[in-house]
C-alpha cells in the first residue's frame, strides 16, 4: 500500500511520522519499493501465472504482470465499468486482445494519461540535473561519481548546474550544519518544481557521526522533504549511482494528474529557519519559546554528570586533589607525561636561557617556566612577542598555532612559536585570563603576527576571550548572536549525555525500545536556548548574521559610491570548494574589499573530540581534511604517542607503512588540487578528471589496506591498524615506479606551459616571503613564496630523517608558483615512496598488543605533521582520563585563509577564484 | 514573385527552422559526448536504451520534455517584460540569421535554391548585423534579472561582444575584396575557381575564427556565463525553457558562425578533384554540394566543441587586450595589405 493513496493531508506513514510540523502532502514519504515501472514493459517469461477467464469465458492461465500500473490508474480502474468491446476485436486471439487493451491500446482517458505519464516521467528520469553544491566529504565522492571510473553522465545526470533555478536534483552531500541550513532551505525554495532531494551519506540523512555536535542538524529531513537516502560515510560513488537509480524508479511511479506542483495556490516553499540564539525552526517557534521559558533544558542538565575541570598546570606540579569517581572510589593519580611542548622543540636548557633573557630585557616576572612553556602575564604579551620576533637570537617569526584551554581557575591561551630561520626550536607561550564567561581579556597579537587574526577570532568565538586591539573581533565559526561559547567546559550540547564516551546504552533491554538522541532534549531536536531569551519576535529566516559586508570602518551600505557593489560569493558557489563564502566589494571587476566568511561546515570536531576516547577519535580526524585522511591520522597519532612515550614507539615496519601512506596521500591530494585549480581557471573539468584518475588507483590501495577509500582510520597509537595485505606492496610498487611519474609528467607537459594558464597565473596573487611567514601560512603556500619550511625537515617526525628528498621552493610567490610547487612536491613524494617501498622491512606493525582502551598519561602534547595543505597540528591536553581534556586542531587550510584578502585586493573577480583554488582549502578542516 | 515561390519560401523557412532546432538539440548531445571522450568517460548512454537505441539517442528529447514541463520561475524582483523578452531575443536573432545562409548550391540553373532569400547582395552584412543583435538578449537578461552575477555577466558580455565585432567584421573584409561581393554565393564561386579562403587569407581566417569564439560565448571566451566565477552569468535566474532558449540560441549561433567560416574560408561546397562548379546542377552534384557543405560545417562545430573541453578561460582584461591590442591591429594590417595586393594585381595583371 502506498501512502500516495492516502488523503493528501493525512500524516505520512512510516518511521518519520509524528513530527509536529510534518503536514506535507504524502509525496515525499513514498518508499522507493512502492514505485511502479512504466506501463508498457514487456513481461518476462518467468512471471508467475495466475488463473483467469478469457473474453468468452474459458478458463485460462494468464501471466501476471511483473510491474504494476501507477497507483492512480489502478485506483481509477477499479471504479470503472468494464469497457465495451468493439466489434473488430473478435477476430484476434482473446488473450492477446486482453494484453493489448491492457498495455497498448488507448481505450479510455486514464490510459491516455498513463501514456502521458510515461513520457512525462521518462523525460524527468533521464534528465536529472543536480545542483552543483557540495557540503563535505560526500561531495568529494559526488565529484568522483562524475569522473571516468563511474561516470554519472551515463544517466544524463552530469549537467551540474551552479544556479538552483536550473537544477532538478539537490544532492545534500555532507553534514548539514545549523549555520548552513537556512541557505540550503533557500536554495531548495529557489529550485523550480518538480525537484528532488537526495540525502547523501549518514550526516545528511540523520546527523551521522557528528550528530551530537551543537552546530549539526540531525538530518536534512528535519527541514526539507527528502526523496532518497543514500547510506554510507561517505557513500561510494556506486552507492550514489544506486541512489540515482532509486530516484529514477521513484519518478517512474509518479503521475502528472497527482503531481502536487501543478496545483494552483499551493504554497510549497519550505520555511527558512532562523539563526537566532540557536537555529530556530519557525514552524515550532511557539513551542520552543514555551519550553525555553519553562527552563526545561536547565532542569535536564542539572541532573547530568558534568565534565570535570582540572587546575591549570603549575611550575612544580602538586598532586591534584583526588577526584571522586561516580562509584565513590578515589581515582588513582594519573601518570604524568614528560613535559615538552612538542617532540622537537627548543629544549629545557634553551628555554631556561630564553626565560632569563626575557626577564632581563623586559623586567623581572615577564616569563616563568611552567611545564616546559613560558608563562607570561597578559600585559607583557605584546612586548614579549615583539622581542621574540625581532630581537631574540632565534627569531621567532612564525606563529605556528594559537589555542585556548578552559581550566578550573583560568582560561589559558597558548601560543606555539617557531622560527623559519632556525626551524625546530618550537616554544610554547602561556597566557592566562579570568575563567568567568566573557571576562577574559588579552592584548591582541594581530599587529605582531598577522597569522593571529583568524585564530584569535576563533578563541573569542569558542571561549569568549576578548582580544583588545583586534580590528575585527567577531565570531568566526558560529554566527553573531549564538548564545554560547561552545568550547567552554560548562557548555553542554543539546544532546549532551555524559562527559566522556562510551555513553550508557539507550536501548531499553527487554522492552524492545530505544531512546533516540532527540528524546534526550526537551525540545525534541538539537536546540538549546538560554532560559532568559525573550526576543522571539525578531527571529526571521531572512536574517543573515554572517553577511557582514567588507566595508571600511563605519561606512554603511547606503553610503557606498554607486559604482561599487557587494557580492556574496558562496557558501554555495561553484568555485568555493565547499561551503566557503567570500563577501566581496567590487568596483567593476576589481576587488576592493574581501572578507572570508566561514563556519558553514563547523561540525564541532573539537567538542566531540573531548567526549571521544582517544582511540575513538581516529575516525573523526579522517573527516577533517577529507582528502588526506591518512595524513590526519598521522598527526593525531604523533600527538598521543608523544604523551605515551616509549610505550607507543611504532615498530620499524609500521614507520615505513606510515610514510608510504602519508606520501601517497600527498600525491593524491596534490593531484586533486592541481586539477581543480585548472577547473577554477576555466578549463572545464578536463584536467581535473585526468588528474584524479591516478588518485583513484591510490584510493584503491587505501581501500585494500584499510577497508575504506577515503576515511581510512588506519593509524593506531604505536603503529597501524593492520598489516598490509599480501600483494599490496607489489601493486604499490607498480603504481609508484611506473604510473605516478608518468602522470605527473603528463600534467606538467600539458598544463605548465599553456599560454592561457601562464597569462592567468603569473604575477597573480603575489604573497611575499615576509607576508607568507607573518600570516602563518603553511605548506605549499609558504614554500611557493620562497620559504623552505617543511615540518618533515624542520621537526622531523616518524622516520623522515632517513629519506632523501628536497624541499622545493618558489620564487615569486604567485599563483603559478603555488601551482608548480605542487607538481614539484609530487615528484619529491614519489622519490620518498620509491625509497620506502624498496626498504620496507618485515615485522610487527603495532607496538604492544591491540586493545580497545589505552591509558594516556596526563600532560600536554602538540603533534605536527606536514600535511599536503600545510602544517597540521594536534594540541592535546590529557588529564589521565579516557578522553582528551582539550583537543585542538591547528588546521592549515584555516590559517592559510588569513592571507586571502591580502592576495586578492586589487585583483579581479576571476583571479579571486584562482587564488582561492591555489590555497587549496578543504572546508572540513577550515571549519572543523 | 508568384504564389508558388512564396509557398516555396515558407516551406524552406519551416524546414530550416525544424532542421536547425533538431540539429541544435542533437548538437547538445554531441557536445556531451565530446566532453565525455575528452575526459575519458562514456557520456550519456542510458536514455533510449529502453527502446533499443544506442548512445542515448533520445537524450535531447528527454531534456526537452523535462524543460518544457518544468516550473517556469519568474522571480518577484525581476523586471518582468525585459526578463521575458531576453530569451526570445536570443533565440530569434540566432534564427533569422539563417535567412541568407546558403545550405547548398544557389543559382538560376539549380534544382532548388538552398537559401531562404537567394542572391541577397548584402548577405554577409545582414548576418553580421543580425548576429550582433544577439548581445541584446544577453544584456537584457543580465539587467532584468536584478541579480549581481547576472549583472556582471551582462556587463562583461556587452563589452566583449562589442569589442569582438570589430575584428570579426574586419577579418572578412579581405576575403570580400578578393571575391568582390558580399553575396555568399559569389564568395563560394570565387573560391571554387581560385583557392580556398583559408589559403589566400590565413590571417583573416585565424582572426575570424577566434572572434567567432568570442561572439558565441564559447571557451576560452565564455566570460559572460563563466561558471566558476559567476555561477551561471547572465542566465543565473532563468529556469526551465527560458534557460533552454538561451541554450538553443547559443548553439544556433555556433551553427551560423560555422556556416560563415565554411563559406568564407573553407570553400563552401567546393572540394578539389570533384569537378564541382558553380553551374553544375544535376541531382547528384546538388546532393554532393549539400553534403559537403554540411559536412564541413559539422567539422567546424566539432572543432569549436573540442576547444571548449581543452582550454582554460581568459581573464576579462586579457580578453579586452587581445581584442584591442592584437586582433584589431592585425585585422587592419590584413585589410590594408589585401587591398594593396588586390589593387596591384588588378592594375598590372589584367
Amino acid at each position: 500500500m502506498t501512502s500516495r493513496n492516502a488523503a493528501p493531508d493525512a500524516p505520512a506513514a512510516g518511521g518519520r511520522a509524528g513530527h509536529p510540523w510534518r503536514k506535507r502532502p504524502a509525496r515525499f514519504s513514498m518508499s522507493v519499493m512502492d514505485a511502479a515501472g512504466p506501463v508498457f514493459r514487456v513481461e518476462s517469461p518467468a512471471a508467475p501465472l495466475r488463473r483467469g477467464r478469457d473474453a468468452i469465458g474459458r478458463p485460462v492461465r494468464i501471466a501476471a504482470p511483473i510491474v504494476r500500473t501507477p497507483p492512480s490508474i489502478r485506483r481509477l480502474a477499479m471504479t470503472n465499468q468494464p469497457p465495451v468491446r468493439p466489434e473488430w476485436t473478435t477476430t484476434i486471439d482473446p488473450i492477446l486482445q486482453k494484453e493489448l487493451e491492457r498495455y497498448v491500446l488507448v481505450t479510455n482517458w486514464e490510459k491516455l494519461l498513463g501514456m502521458v505519464d510515461v513520457v512525462y516521467n521518462w523525460g524527468r528520469r533521464s534528465s536529472l540535473w543536480p545542483l552543483g553544491f557540495g557540503l563535505a566529504c560526500c561531495a568529494i565522492e559526488m565529484i568522483c561519481t562524475a569522473s571516468s571510473r563511474f561516470d554519472i553522465a551515463r544517466f544524463g545526470a552530469e549537467v551540474f548546474r551552479g544556479s538552483p533555478r536550473q537544477a532538478d536534483l539537490m544532492i545534500v552531500s555532507g553534514t548539514v550544519t545549523k549555520t548552513m541550513m537556512p541557505l540550503i532551505a533557500r536554495l531548495y525554495d529557489q529550485m523550480p518544481e518538480p525537484k528532488y532531494v537526495m540525502a547523501m551519506g549518514a550526516c545528511a540523512s540523520g546527523g551521522g557521526p557528528f550528530k551530537e555536535g551543537y552546530n549539526v542538524v540531525s538530518g536534512v529531513d528535519k527541514h526539507l522533504p527528502v526523496d532518497v537516502y543514500v547510506p554510507g560515510c561517505p557513500p561510494t560513488p556506486q552507492a550514489l549511482l544506486n541512489g540515482l537509480i532509486a530516484l529514477q524508479r521513484k519518478i517512474d511511479g509518479e503521475t502528472i494528474v497527482q503531481a502536487p506542483w501543478y496545483r494552483g495556490g499551493v504554497e510549497r516553499d519550505v520555511p527558512i529557519p532562523a539563526l537566532g540564539p540557536d537555529l530556530v525552526d519557525l514552524r515550532t517557534v511557539e513551542l520552543a519559546a514555551e519550553r525555553t521559558a519553562q527552563g526545561l533544558i536547565e532542569k535536564r542538565e542539572a541532573g547530568l554528570e558534568k565534565p570535570r575541570l582540572i587546575p591549570a598546570p603549575t611550575a612544580d606540579p602538586v598532586d591534584p586533589p583526588p577526584a571522586e569517581a561516580p562509584s565513590g572510589k578515589p581515582v588513582k593519580k594519573p601518570k604524568q607525561a614528560v613535559a615538552r611542548p612538542s617532540a622537537v622543540w627548543l629544549g629545557d636548557a634553551g628555554l631556561a636561557e630564553l626565560a632569563d633573557r626575557l626577564n632581563a630585557e623586559l623586567g623581572a616576572g615577564t616569563a616563568a617556566i611552567v611545564q616546559a612553556g613560558l608563562l607570561i602575564p597578559a600585559e607583557k604579551l605584546v612586548d614579549a612577542a615583539r622581542f621574540l620576533r625581532d630581537r631574540n637570537p632565534i627569531r621567532y617569526d612564525y606563529l605556528a598555532s594559537l589555542q585556548s584551554v578552559h581550566y578550573q581557575d583560568c582560561i589559558e591561551v597558548n601560543y606555539h612559536l617557531d622560527s623559519t630561520s632556525r626551524p625546530g626550536s618550537l616554544i610554547l607561550l602561556r597566557v592566562r585570563v579570568a575563567e568567568a564567561e566573557g571576562e577574559g581579556e588579552l592584548p591582541s597579537l594581530y599587529h605582531v603576527y598577522r597569522g593571529a587574526d583568524l585564530q584569535e577570532r576563533e578563541v573569542y568565538d569558542m571561549m569568549g576571550v576578548r582580544f583588545v586591539g583586534h580590528p575585527e573581533l567577531k565570531r568566526i565559526l558560529m554566527w553573531e548572536g549564538f548564545a554560547y561559547h561552545p568550547l567552554r567546559k560548562d557548555y553542554l550540547e543539546p544532546y549532551y549525555e555524559a562527559p566522556t564516551k562510551v555513553f550508557a546504552s539507550r536501548v531499553d533491554e527487554g522492552f524492545g525500545r530505544h531512546v533516540r538522541a532527540e528524546e534526550l532534549n526537551p525540545h525534541g531536536t538539537n536546540l538549546k536556548i538560554p532560559q532568559g531569551f525573550k526576543d522571539w519576535a525578531s527571529l526571521s529566516g531572512s536574517n543573515d548574521p554572517k553577511g557582514e559586508a567588507p566595508l571600511p570602518g563605519g561606512v554603511q551600505v547606503e553610503e557606498l559610491e554607486s559604482d561599487q557593489f557587494q557580492v556574496s560569493m558562496g557558501p554555495q558557489h561553484p568555485s568555493t570548494h565547499g561551503v566557503f563564502r567570500m563577501n566581496v566589494r567590487l568596483d567593476g571587476e576589481t576587488i576592493v574589499g574581501l572578507k572570508p566568511v566561514m563556519g558553514y561546515m563547523h561540525r564541532n570536531h573539537e567538542k566531540i573530540g573531548e567526549r571521544n576516547t582517544f582511540l575513538m577519535n581516529f575516525p573523526f580526524t579522517d573527516r577533517l581534511d577529507y582528502l588526506t585522511s591518512m595524513g590526519n591520522n598521522f598527526g593525531y597519532a604523533l600527538a598521543i604517542e608523544q604523551l605515551m612515550g616509549d610505550e607507543a614507539k611504532p615498530p620499524e615496519r609500521a614507520e615505513y607503512i606510515r610514510v608510504i601512506m602519508a606520501e601517497l596521500t600527498r600525491v593524491a591530494s596534490h593531484m586533486w588540487s592541481v586539477g581543480f585549480l585548472l577547473n577554477d581557471l576555466g578549463a572545464f573539468f578536463t584536467p581535473a578528471l585526468y588528474a584524479i584518475e591516478e588518485r583513484e588507483l591510490i584510493l584503491d590501495l587505501f581501500e585494500w589496506a584499510s577497508g575504506s577509500r577515503m576515511m581510512c582510520n588506519y593509524f593506531r597509537f604505536g603503529g597501524v591498524a593492520a598489516d598490509l595485505p599480501p600483494g599490496w606492496l607489489d601493486r604499490c610498487r607498480a603504481i609508484v615506479e611506473d604510473r605516478l611519474d608518468r602522470k605527473i609528467d603528463e600534467l606538467d607537459r600539458y598544463l605548465s606551459g599553456n599560454e592561457i594558464l601562464l597569462d592567468r597565473t603569473k604575477g597573480v596573487g603575489v604573497l611575499s616571503a615576509e607576508d607568507a611567514v607573518g600570516y602563518s601560512t603553511g605548506g605549499p603556500v609558504l614554500r611557493a613564496s620562497g620559504v623552505a619550511y617543511d615540518v618533515r625537515r624542520a621537526a622531523p617526525y616518524g622516520i623522515y630523517d632517513r629519506f632523501e628528498f628536497a624541499v622545493p621552493t618558489g620564487r615569486a610567490g604567485d599563483l603559478y608558483d603555488r601551482y608548480y610547487i605542487r607538481i614539484l612536491e609530487m615528484r619529491e613524494s614519489v622519490r620518498i615512496l620509491k625509497q620506502a617501498v624498496r626498504k620496507i622491512p618485515e615485522g610487527p606493525v603495532l607496538a604492544g598488543k591491540k586493545s580497545y582502551q589505552i591509558k594516556v598519561p596526563a600532560g600536554e602534547a602538540y603533534g605536527r605533521v606536514e600535511n599536503p595543505k600545510g602544517e597540521l597540528g594536534f594540541y592535546v591536553v590529557a588529564d589521565g582520563s579516557a578522553a582528551a581534556y582539550r583537543y585542538h586542531v591547528r588546521s592549515p587550510s584555516f590559517i592559510n585563509l588569513t592571507a586571502l584578502e591580502r592576495m586578492c585586493l586589487g585583483r579581479t573577480i576571476a583571479d579571486v577564484v584562482g587564488i582561492l583554488g591555489s590555497l587549496d582549502i578543504v572546508l572540513g578542516e577550515v571549519d572543523r | 514573385m508568384t504564389l508558388w515561390v512564396l509557398i516555396g519560401i515558407v516551406i524552406k523557412i519551416l524546414m530550416i527552422v525544424g532542421i536547425t532546432q533538431g540539429t541544435v538539440a542533437y548538437l547538445i548531445l554531441v557536445e556531451r559526448k565530446i566532453a565525455a571522450y575528452a575526459q575519458d568517460r562514456i557520456g550519456p548512454n542510458r536514455c533510449g536504451a529502453q527502446f533499443g537505441l544506442p548512445a542515448a539517442l533520445l537524450q535531447p528529447l528527454a531534456d526537452g520534455a523535462k524543460m518544457l514541463l518544468k516550473e517556469d520561475v519568474v522571480p518577484k524582483y525581476v523586471t518582468k517584460p525585459l526578463y521575458i523578452l531576453a530569451p526570445w531575443i536570443a533565440i530569434v536573432t540566432a534564427m533569422i540569421g539563417f535567412a541568407v545562409v546558403p545550405f547548398g548550391p544557389v543559382g538560376p540553373n539549380q534544382l532548388i535554391d538552398f537559401q531562404i532569400a537567394p542572391n541577397v547582395d548584402m548577405g554577409l552584412l545582414y548576418v553580421l548585423a543580425v548576429g550582433s543583435l544577439a548581445v541584446y538578449g544577453v544584456i537584457l537578461a543580465g539587467w532584468a534579472s536584478n541579480n549581481k552575477y547576472a549583472f556582471i555577466g551582462g556587463l562583461r558580455s556587452s563589452a566583449q561582444l562589442i569589442s569582438y565585432e570589430l575584428p570579426l567584421g574586419m577579418s572578412i573584409l579581405g576575403m570580400l575584396l578578393l571575391a568582390g561581393s558580399l553575396d555568399m554565393n559569389q564568395v563560394i564561386a570565387w573560391q571554387s575557381q581560385n583557392a580556398w579562403g583559408v589559403l589566400v587569407q590565413p590571417l583573416g581566417f585565424i582572426l575570424f575564427f577566434t572572434s567567432a569564439f568570442a561572439e558565441t560565448n564559447r571557451l576560452p571566451f565564455d566570460l559572460p556565463e563563466s561558471e566558476q566565477e559567476l555561477v551561471g552569468g547572465f542566465h543565473t535566474e532563468y529556469s526551465a525553457m527560458k534557460f533552454g532558449m538561451f541554450f538553443l540560441g547559443e548553439y544556433l549561433h555556433i551553427i551560423t558562425v560555422s556556416f560563415i567560416t565554411v563559406i568564407l574560408f573553407w570553400g563552401g561546397w567546393h572540394l578539389p578533384f570533384l569537378g564541382l562548379t558553380p553551374e553544375s546542377s544535376g541531382l547528384i552534384d546538388t546532393l554532393l554540394k549539400v553534403g559537403i557543405i554540411t559536412g564541413k560545417v559539422f567539422l567546424a562545430i566539432l572543432f569549436i566543441m573540442w576547444i571548449r573541453w581543452t582550454l582554460p578561460r581568459f581573464r576579462y582584461d586579457q580578453l579586452m587586450d587581445l581584442a584591442w591590442k592584437s586582433m584589431i591591429p592585425l585585422a587592419l594590417i590584413n585589410l590594408v595589405a589585401t587591398a594593396g595586393i588586390v589593387q596591384l594585381v588588378r592594375t598590372y595583371w589584367n
